[in-house]
């Protein structure tokens, strides 16, 4: 049994060593994701194009307008001192959000009242919108002052409705800007599981198409021997790939270590066989290398993004989804990562996460023997 | 003898896909140490036999004894000591000829000295050797086959499963691949193998038609041979074509069969002075110039006769 399993392995890492193209795209491909999501997703938050109505244009109102000139998150690139324009220049797509201080701001604030702003957002691009208005609440909320925000929004965003996500983007966003510490962690998760998947999914088609599953199985090899044989050298790749994209991240992104380094590293043991089985589970029942490809990509990025509490907290999203996440690891790594990273936790409080995930790859395992062999036969 | 090296039991072999039948009931019985030849058409179920036989496909329903061990129940035995080399080249391309016969004899647990043994040696008689080095995708059809025959080698088994295993491969390499059969036999292995190819099907030692999933005939080949009534005219001419319309036109009575081969068209005829007799006439009426001559009875006019004949009682047995 070992002996079979060993000579697959072997094998595998044939195929590898063959290909160094392909290697290096497999090393190289979850940094360049890390990259490119990393970055256009901060940059949402960045040089948000933005106008500034002053109608007080008093000392008070322009030390607070100064308070969006200094930020990052604030390209303020249009100034007025009436709010005829501001429609225009909303509906040109010149700016995304409009801070409107009425006349009478430093006189109220000055007198200790509660002085009132507005704020315009362009909703037709709502996470922009509600990234940006999230920045301006908490700036204002730094300006220290008693201010009353009255929104308002435009092109007909339902504030009440994204109004649920403001938490969350809180953390995000937070007036530091240090976004990255709560989103590289899960990012790293997302994406080891769509580059896992990818990896094994044609794994056994190839083996199909080539023939050679006809000769595996006259030597009487078990369809778990084979899916072990393969698993073990594409998870020894998965964490070295994980362990290069942690070093970036804590070196680009100065991602805080606080917990405990080997129950992470055994979680993302755990993790990349769930993700490699997932993938041989896809592998075990597609017809074609195209179709593979496909699935992979479906099962791998939609839930990855949408099912994970990467980019939209679970808690926050109907009951029904809830449940749904937890039928895919990935919900548990992003849970894992951040519990480890940012809240220092060891062993015993991934406990949970780790446990279910050793579920799920036994689980995967299973099926796809099972589905291997029914279609043997 | 010893034992039977495939067995029927009183369960024929049966498998469908879908709807289609491919192998609609088979039993074989193969003496070890002896070439045991499938012949047939396309689609006949000779690939579906031999990939049941193999352990790759599970049958329908029924069940034969590969040296004595039941093919659907001690599969992990009937493999050990059995070897099948598919019609298709299945081995991996991104690997070396060396690596590739390791990988398949580690799966098979054969220990790693025997291993390097074993392989220099079946290198060696397959002339693979100066090549050892090479990708499998680099390899003339030739030198795929012969590969494949290697590694299937690597185990020792008793009894080979050859799926058209020249199909696509040059004369030379042809002969070259039946002389190794033939060693195989001389080391008393059993070989089980299907051929489209008539002379090849003359060097088994056994030979089983297999037509739409039944074995219609069986015999040696002299048996299958003596199994076609009637004398073989060839009548070799520049237009076979025309011949072969023109002498169908003619609707020659006691002949029972006629067939194209290269330039020569044969006839099958009950009575050969009285078939003769009308062809020429017929070919002269038309004023095609021929050439005429009584032939002994070949492989490959016995296969294309039996081919289109209705299966008899054979079929009832099988």
């Amino acid at each position: 049994m070992l002996n079979r399993i060993l000579a697959i392995t072997g094998k595998e890492f044939l195929h590898l060593w063959r290909d160094p193209r392909m290697l290096a795209a497999v090393l190289l491909m979850p940094v360049l994701m890390l990259l490119l999501f990393a970055y256009a997703i901060s940059f949402d938050i960045r040089n948000v194009p933005t106008g500034i109505v002053d109608m007080d244009n008093t000392p008070t109102s322009r030390e607070y307008a100064q308070a969006f000139d200094a930020s990052d998150l604030f390209n303020v690139s249009y100034r007025a001192d009436t709010i005829s324009g501001v429609d225009a220049v909303i509906d040109e797509g010149r700016v995304s959000i409009v801070l409107v201080i009425p006349k009478g701001f430093g006189k109220d604030l000055l007198a200790g009242l509660t002085a009132e702003v507005g704020v315009y957002v362009d909703g037709s691009e709502p996470n922009s919108g509600r990234v940006s208005r999230a920045a301006a609440l908490a700036l204002t909320t730094q300006y220290n002052r008693e201010l009353a925000v009255r929104w308002a929004d435009l092109n007909g965003v339902d504030i009440s409705a994204v109004g649920g996500l403001e938490p969350l983007m809180r953390t995000w966003y937070n007036p530091e800007l240090k976004s990255s510490d709560y989103l590289i962690p899960g990012l790293l998760v997302v994406i080891m599981m769509i580059v896992t998947v990818q990896q094994t999914s044609v794994s056994l088609v190839r083996e199909r198409a080539q023939g050679t599953q006809d000769q595996i199985t006259v030597s009487a090899t078990r369809p778990t021997e084979l899916l072990l044989g393969k698993l073990l050298p594409w998870s020894i790749l998965a964490l070295t790939e994980v362990g290069i994209i942690t070093l970036v991240s804590k070196w680009l992104f100065n991602i805080p270590l606080r917990g405990n380094l080997f129950a992470f590293a055994l979680g993302t043991f755990i993790f990349v066989v769930c993700g490699l089985a997932l993938g041989m589970l896809i592998s075990s029942f597609c017809n074609t290398l195209e179709s593979a490809n496909m699935m992979a990509i479906v099962v791998a990025f939609l839930p990855s993004f949408l099912l994970s509490g990467f980019v939209f907290a679970l808690e926050q999203l109907p009951e029904w989804i809830q449940w749904l996440s937890c039928a895919l690891p990935v919900r548990f790594m992003v849970e894992l990562t951040r519990d480890v990273f940012l809240k220092g936790a060891g062993f015993a409080e991934v406990l949970p996460e780790m446990s279910f995930m050793l579920i799920f790859a036994v689980l995967a395992i299973t099926l796809a023997a099972h589905f291997y062999r029914r279609r043997l036969r | 003898m010893d034992q039977l090296a495939i067995a029927s039991t009183d369960r024929p072999l049966v498998k469908h896909f879908r709807a289609v039948v491919a192998v609609a009931g088979i039993s074989l019985e193969v003496s070890p140490g002896t070439v045991f030849g499938l012949v047939g058409p396309d689609g006949a179920g000779k690939s579906t036999l031999i990939r049941m036989l193999a352990t790759v496909l599970a049958p329908d329903s029924g069940d034969a004894l590969i040296f004595g061990n039941s093919l659907v129940r001690d599969t992990e035995e009937v493999s050990a000591r059995m070897g099948y080399m598919p019609q298709r080249f299945s081995m991996y391309p991104d690997l070396t000829i060396t690596e590739n016969v390791n990988f398949f004899a580690r799966l098979r647990g054969v220990k790693k000295a025997e291993r390097k043994e074993r392989s220099a040696k079946l290198l060696e008689q397959m002339g693979l050797t100066p090549f050892a080095k090479r990708f499998a995708a680099r390899l003339s059809g030739g030198m795929k086959q012969k590969l494949m025959l290697a590694s299937v080698l690597m185990h020792e088994p008793d009894l080979l499963l050859l799926d058209e295993p020249t199909t696509g491969v040059d004369p030379v390499s042809r002969r070259e691949f039946w002389e190794v059969i033939a060693r195989l036999r001389a080391d008393g292995k059993t070989i089980v193998v299907a051929t489209p190819y008539m002379d090849e099907a003359e060097r088994c030692d056994q030979l089983a038609f297999i037509d739409a999933g039944r074995i219609t005939r069986q015999g040696t080949p002299a048996e299958i041979k003596a199994m076609v009534e009637g004398t073989l005219l060839s009548v070799l001419t520049t237009d076979p074509h025309e011949t072969a319309t023109v002498l169908r036109d003619a609707r020659i009575a006691g002949v029972s069969s006629g067939h194209i081969f290269g330039d020569e068209v044969r006839i099958l005829a009950k009575d050969s002075a009285l078939a003769g007799e009308r062809v020429r006439e017929a070919l002269h009426q038309a004023g095609i110039p021929y050439e005429l001559n009584a032939i002994n009875m070949d492989m490959e006019s016995a296969f294309a006769v039996l081919a289109e004949t209705a299966p008899v009682q054979e079929a009832a047995d099988a």
